[in-house]
């Protein structure tokens, strides 16, 4: 009986060889047929490619409303309450029909060999003639090849010319495609040797080992990526209404996470009205993510370039955020902007975080029109914001200023205007002097620390842990976030000084990855191991976590040493603003009111009945700084640097870059 | 009254199925993994799997923003 629920997919209960399966709906039937325990044949089949019933070898009896006929299982979906036969006389007989071609035409190939064994077929003279094959590898024209080139690398290099007896595989023209970046998917799935690789560039220990674990990563794109994040469809850009739900999205200078406007500027937007490209070649050729995205034929309105029609890389999903986090909910606005921090060479992080800071201190009173040149720059104020870029870009007038970024603003309206340094501090999203990524860390002391401790400053690159620790709860403790504030630097630094890419490793998972306990799943293990074994077969060096860890803890912690000696590297340079840990404006209080106090009340223990809003603010603040100052005490000492965060002589000697060199930076310079 | 990722707390009626769970806590993310009372739920059965009173539901964000 079929079960539809409300929002649910439908369900059949179907009959295959007389057991009976539940199959939801669209299920291929020869996928339904294998997780009931049957075998069929097949030849053109590959789990991991787009089914497409070429070699018919598959054919089963299905009967529906009481008629029975034979179809190919693998591109038969199933759509109603079916009676499945899988080896009928009928179809045994059609089976061993097409394995005596096969064999006939490719005697010495070992699949059909092994398809013929299966199907009864052993006479290789039946079908014997002009067209007969003894090469044992030989194409038999599966197309598994074909179909990889297509959903594993978003290309067509290959494919198949001339019909019927005629047909073979060829490149354009027959000749070799200049296109072809040489991924090997074509090889890897060749189920008869056909295909060879015979040049490794770079000269690789093991080219099969790579080979193997990249072809698991291309499987995924081309399988899962579709039902997971979407990223050849839309990139980065997915996650805007994504962190809107979970009210994450910065929106004025980081006050919020959530905006009414937001549907104006999401994934969806971007790829009804503006991505025309998006193909394997933007970052990285042959990348079978693809998820670099473009906008063509884009009318500039502004700048230099106004009225010409331009190609924009992007935007992805920190540009679209610095959006929302001006204030600019316009995707002509959003593109218009990254498209000139591109041209200019300015980072779009930087110039959104500085600009909704600056934004936020012309609302607050702290610059005038005086101090801007003239421009109102309120929240939403996009014309007059890509003008301060242009202006910054010719060395004139504010945006010069504003070119300065948000530390040395700080330093100027305190010195300059006599502006309330509390203020600007806590509202001032920078540390080490780096402007914010664009997310709301209110609400988790692990990402809170992630931003603040990164030793490039508030960057999400060295430790992403908004959901692990706010939505999952994962790291409940003040132990677990440290110990995910160790891993994750560590891991992401390691894999970032081999060139690899963050993207392939967690923005795409096994399909099974839910086996492993959160803790361990939220590492993706499979891909981790992935880049291991990417590592062995370069180097032919096998590594583990502990010696992946301790590889990228040298790094890390000369990294924090030379930080150090600089004047960058101590806990005060490791204190985010208020802003990045809790509320900080009776504005921002009053919007999440209910959660603020009703954290007071559960966490810290305190009745905000009766307080206003000044004092509950005042004692959100203190509990926050003090709970972050604990994570962080955590942390350094999971590292094992003291409690100023300065690496110890013992840990150098544990990890064992205690040498002159590394202990003279110790040893500051006089400032 | 169930909890939720061992910190939210939702009142329970009847019929509560895992889909109703995940449409309160406005979890609208496409990789989620969803436990209940340790038990693994398949993504096909949301709307048809009843959360038991007292239950532990863990909904599990592979998140892979940054």
């Amino acid at each position: 009986m079929a079960t539809k629920t409300k929002a649910g997919p439908t369900k059949y209960e179907i009959s295959i060889n007389g057991k009976a399966a539940t199959v939801v709906e669209g299920t291929y039937l020869l996928k339904a047929v294998m997780d009931a325990g049957f075998n069929v044949p097949t030849l053109c089949h590959h789990k991991d490619l787009t089914p497409n019933g070429t070699c018919r070898l598959c054919l089963c009896e299905v009967e529906v409303n009481g008629k029975k006929r034979l179809v190919t299982a693998c591109n038969y979906p199933v759509r109603g309450e079916i009676t499945v036969n899988t080896s009928t006389e009928e179809v045994k007989k059609h089976r061993k029909n097409l394995a005596e071609m096969y064999l006939g035409r490719w005697p010495n190939v070992e699949a059909i060999q092994n398809i013929a064994k299966l199907c009864g077929a052993t006479d290789k003279e039946k079908y014997k003639s002009e067209l007969t094959d003894e090469n044992p590898k030989a194409c038999i024209l599966c197309g598994h090849c074909v179909r990889a080139c297509s959903s594993f690398m978003i290309q067509d290099i290959l494919g198949f010319a001339g019909r019927g007896i005629k047909r073979h595989l060829t490149m354009p023209f027959g000749d070799v495609d200049p296109h072809c970046v040489g991924c090997t998917s074509c090889g890897y799935v060749c189920p008869t040797g056909a295909i060879q690789i015979t040049d490794d560039m770079n000269n690789p220990v093991d080219p099969e080992l790579i080979r193997r674990h990249g072809m698991k990563v291309n499987a995924e794109m081309a399988t899962l990526d579709k039902l997971q994040n979407r990223m050849r469809e839309v990139g980065t850009a997915n996650i805007v209404e994504v962190m809107d739900a979970y009210d994450l999205l910065p929106v004025h200078n980081f006050k919020f996470g959530k905006h009414p406007d937001t549907p104006k500027i999401d994934s969806k937007v971007m790829t009804r009205d503006y991505f025309t490209q998006g193909a394997a070649d933007a970052c990285w050729l042959g990348c079978s993510m693809a998820c670099a995205k473009a906008v063509d034929g884009f009318e500039l309105k502004t700048g230099p370039y106004k009225g010409q029609k331009v190609v924009v890389d992007g935007p992805e999903y920190e540009t679209a955020a610095g959006g929302s986090n001006m204030g600019g909910f316009d995707l002509d606005f959003i593109v218009e902007y990254n498209f000139y921090c591109d041209t200019y060479g300015i980072d779009t992080i930087s110039f959104a975080t500085t600009m909704a800071f600056v934004m936020e201190a012309f609302e607050a009173g702290i610059i005038t029109e005086e101090h801007t040149g003239g421009k109102k720059l309120n929240f939403g104020a996009m014309d007059e914001a890509l003008e301060c870029l242009h202006e910054m870009a010719r060395g004139e007038g504010f945006g010069v200023e504003v070119g300065q970024g948000v530390r040395r603003l700080k330093e100027k309206w305190v010195k300059e205007l006599g502006a309330d340094p509390d203020f600007l501090n806590d509202i001032g999203m920078e540390v080490k002097g780096l402007e914010f990524s664009e997310y709301v860390s209110k609400e988790s002391l692990a990402q809170q620390a992630g931003y603040a401790m990164a030793i490039k400053g508030p960057q999400h690159d060295e430790a992403w842990l908004i959901f692990i620790d706010m939505v999952n709860n994962q790291i409940p403790s003040m132990e677990d976030k440290a110990e995910a504030l160790y891993y994750f630097p560590l891991f992401r630094i390691w894999f970032g000084l081999l060139g690899l890419c963050k993207i392939v490793w967690n923005d795409v998972a096994p399909a099974d990855n839910s086996k492993y306990p959160p803790q361990e799943a939220a590492k993706i293990p499979e891909h981790v191991e992935n880049y291991w074994k990417f590592f062995e077969g370069m180097t032919g060096i096998p590594v583990n976590e502990e010696k992946m860890l301790l590889q990228a803890e040298r790094v890390f912690n000369l990294q924090r040493l030379m930080s150090y000696y600089f004047g960058r590297g101590t806990r005060e340079d490791d204190l985010p603003p208020l802003r990045a840990i809790g509320p900080a404006t009776v504005e921002e209080y009053l919007s999440r009111e209910e959660r603020y106090d009703k954290q007071m009340k559960e966490e810290i223990g305190i009745d905000p009945e009766g307080k206003t809003v000044e004092e509950k603010l005042a004692i959100t603040r203190d509990h926050r700084f003090k709970q972050y100052n604990i994570v962080l005490d955590a942390s350094y000492k999971r590292r094992g640097w003291d409690e100023n965060g300065v690496p110890t002589i013992e840990r150098l000697k544990q990890i064992g870059i205690d040498i002159p060199e590394v202990l003279a930076l110790l040893e500051k310079p006089e400032q | 009254m169930i909890v939720v990722n061992n910190k939210e707390k939702l009142e329970w009626y009847e019929g509560m199925t895992v889909q109703d769970v995940l449409d309160k806590m406005g979890y609208v993310y496409p990789r989620i993994t969803v436990s209940v009372n340790d038990r693994l739920v398949q993504k096909e059965d949301y709307t048809t799997y009843e959360v038991p009173d007292n239950a532990s539901v863990n909904v599990f964000h592979l998140a892979h923003g940054g």
